[in-house]
């Protein structure tokens, strides 16, 4: 002990240092960090871009912190006094429109669906259940053509428009997210246990009485995180809408993001700008309930 | 047991009326009705569609007669006979200077300037991807299973570019390649490094653009393998590496002996969603480059065949061949990895 605090004493600060931080230490700081910047150092730079003026965003020199807060990229989005308008916060409500539906939709049937193929017993149940994972794992991008074509016939035969039509394309998500639901919701059913059931049907409930009142409320934390994790899928999902939608009233955030994206005359800080718009509440959702998310992101939430 | 074996041969005779009264039936009847709408619109939107993309396939269908689509003409093999046909889907042919040039001078020439076509594309892309996003998540969970200060904070942001919407960070990506010298990568490597003569187009470039869109497809779905390998790592009992430890064994060794034959079986998971789903993945460089500088892979043709070219039945038939590529590397990795894993 004494000999050490005497060592201690004559250390020069870098013998401090040079004890702390052996290779592996320093490896694994140095790793930590790479991963740290490359991850932090784009949403920086998209929030950062979207408060650039013009001039800073066509300068030589690259920009790396903007002089000033500077919302024209913003007023541009939003603002209806801009010149430029574009009216963002209708493609806002698009995709919340949208968005919403195809989450509680989602939810409702997937929650029937997957209680019915987990806990009932009737004749085709193992065949349902096996399926779940083969539409789960089933690509969207296979499906965009025949789900096109028949909507197209369907759509000739009563006499609508399939372009350009929010429930269409929230019909489509459902091809998406229901598999999702059942996926994940069929998992959580068979963790509880089948005991907790049998109580209460022993107590004298009826089955749609044990679902609505023991099955559900132990199972919120799972719903929770269903409905968000479809929330998002819709929220996030390109291909369809860019396929369905070919008005500027009706784009959803991720089509909007990209034609101001292409726009002849790019300016890229109006693009950080919407494209902050589109992740914030995301990014918000995931961290503020990011207890029930985290395990279901393993557990197939986010698909692809 | 005597209640039980009295009970058996009156359900044998039982009636029509009895059966359909008993618990079991009512039970059996509540699951279908609670399945039904599910199983409706399942089978509409995702089942149907699925075999209705095989019939599209061998038929002509286009633009003309999408209204009319169920007596659109039986082709055969003619949409399939022209995907393969395709500039865009077949290799082309030797880049000039090919025969003249040494090995390096080949390699140099097949990454930069041979046309690999969609499908080479597509499995170079996706196997490498895979692969890289296996080894950096296996990278982040073994980061993140040390004792760290913070460790839960570094977790919430290692899952930042997974929760993100793809728009958002693709074209983040973009602004940060942007060929211009104020880009951020040419003002770093070029400006104040000087670790490259002149400004780069590093998304408009081929074989780095390949390279950058397998770079970013780790970068964005590495956070999925972490999740995953990072629950097995802790999982693993301490007590083994404390006996590694006694036994002299470092820490390289220690990986190799322990961690990984434990993370083994995730791993294997691991490639085979990451692998299916990157073959499939349509978004990620269609919002990077659009498909161009030797980025096409088969997603991005099947929508450009299908909605640039307007022809269905072309693009259907690629969507085919991509799902018959896929499930012959899938029965391939099952039968050859997962049966030498079984056998060891």
């Amino acid at each position: 002990m004494t000999t050490n605090t005497v060592s201690d004493r004559n250390m020069t600060i870098i013998d401090h240092i040079g004890r702390w931080l052996n290779w592996k230490r320093f490896l694994l700081l140095a790793t930590l960090w790479m991963f740290i910047v490359s991850i932090v150092f784009p949403f920086y730079w998209m929030v950062a871009s979207s408060f650039k003026t013009r001039a800073e965003i066509g300068a030589r020199e690259t920009v790396y912190v903007p002089a000033t807060l500077d919302f024209s990229a913003y007023r541009e989005l939003l603002d209806p006094e801009h010149p430029s308008f574009q009216d963002f916060g209708r493609n806002f409500r698009n995709s919340i429109i949208i968005s919403l539906p195809t989450a509680m939709v989602t939810v409702a049937l997937a929650t029937l669906g997957a209680y019915a193929i987990s806990r009932l017993k009737f004749k085709g149940k193992n065949v349902m259940l096996n399926s779940i994972l083969v539409i789960y794992l089933f690509p969207g991008v296979l499906l965009i053509i025949p789900l096109f074509a028949m909507f197209a016939r369907i759509g000739d035969t009563l006499g609508f428009d399939i372009q350009d039509n929010l429930f269409v394309l929230m019909l489509t998500y459902l091809a998406q997210t229901l598999p999702v639901g059942l996926y994940m919701l069929t998992n959580y059913f068979r963790t509880i246990p089948t005991e907790i059931e049998q109580a209460g049907l022993i107590d004298g409930c009826s089955r749609m009485q044990v679902i609505w009142r023991i099955t559900l409320p132990l199972a919120i934390p799972a719903l929770i995180s269903v409905s968000i994790y479809t929330f998002m899928i819709a929220w996030n999902e390109f291909l369809y809408a860019f396929v369905f939608l070919n008005n500027n009233n009706l784009f959803t955030l991720p089509i909007a993001v990209n034609t101001i994206n292409n726009d002849p005359s790019p300016r890229p800080n109006v693009v950080m700008a919407a494209s902050t718009i589109m992740t914030v509440p995301v990014m918000l959702l995931f961290l503020g309930m990011e207890r029930f998310l985290a395990e279901g992101l393993a557990a197939g939430g986010v698909k692809g | 047991m005597t209640a039980v074996s009295s009970t058996t041969p009156r359900t044998n005779k039982r009636t029509f009326a009895e059966k359909w009264r008993s618990l079991d039936a009512r039970e059996a009847r509540l699951a279908w009705g609670l399945i039904l709408p599910t199983l409706i619109i399942v089978f509409g939107i995702v089942i149907f569609p699925a075999f209705f993309s095989i019939w599209i396939s061998f038929h002509d269908v286009n633009l003309s007669n999408l209204n009319d689509v169920f007596s659109a003409e039986f082709v055969g093999l003619d949409n399939y006979r022209a995907v393969m046909d395709d500039f865009n889907f077949a290799p082309g042919s030797q880049p000039s200077g090919w025969v003249d040039a040494n090995l390096f001078g080949k390699i140099g020439l097949l990454f930069t300037k041979w046309n690999w076509g969609a499908a080479i594309t597509t499995i170079v892309y996706s196997f490498a991807a895979t692969i890289l996003t296996m080894l950096l998540g296996l990278t982040a969970a073994l980061i993140l299973n040390q004792p760290l200060r913070g460790r839960g904070l570094i977790r919430t942001i290692f899952l930042f570019p997974y929760i993100a919407p793809i728009v958002g960070v693709s074209f983040v990506w973009q602004w940060i390649l942007d060929p211009r010298p104020s880009g951020v990568f040419n003002d770093i490597l070029w400006a104040r490094l000087g670790l490259i003569d002149a400004p780069q187009a590093y998304l408009a470039t081929r074989g780095l653009s390949l390279l950058l869109v397998i770079v970013l497809n780790g970068w964005r779905y590495f956070p999925f393998a972490m999740l995953m390998l990072l629950a097995r790592l802790q999982a693993i009992d301490k007590t083994m590496y404390e006996a590694a430890e006694v036994d002299g064994a470092n820490t390289w060794q220690q990986f190799w002996n322990i961690t990984l034959p434990e993370v083994r079986y995730v791993l294997g998971a691991i490639f085979l969603l990451r692998l299916m789903w990157t073959f499939n993945k349509f978004d990620d460089i269609f919002l990077l480059t659009g498909g161009g500088f030797g980025t096409k892979v088969l997603p991005v043709l099947t929508y450009q065949f299908s909605f640039g070219q307007r022809d269905f039945g072309k693009g259907a038939a690629t969507a085919m061949i991509l799902l018959v590529t896929l499930v012959i590397f899938l029965a391939l990795y099952v039968g050859i990895v997962m049966r030498r894993v079984e056998d060891d």
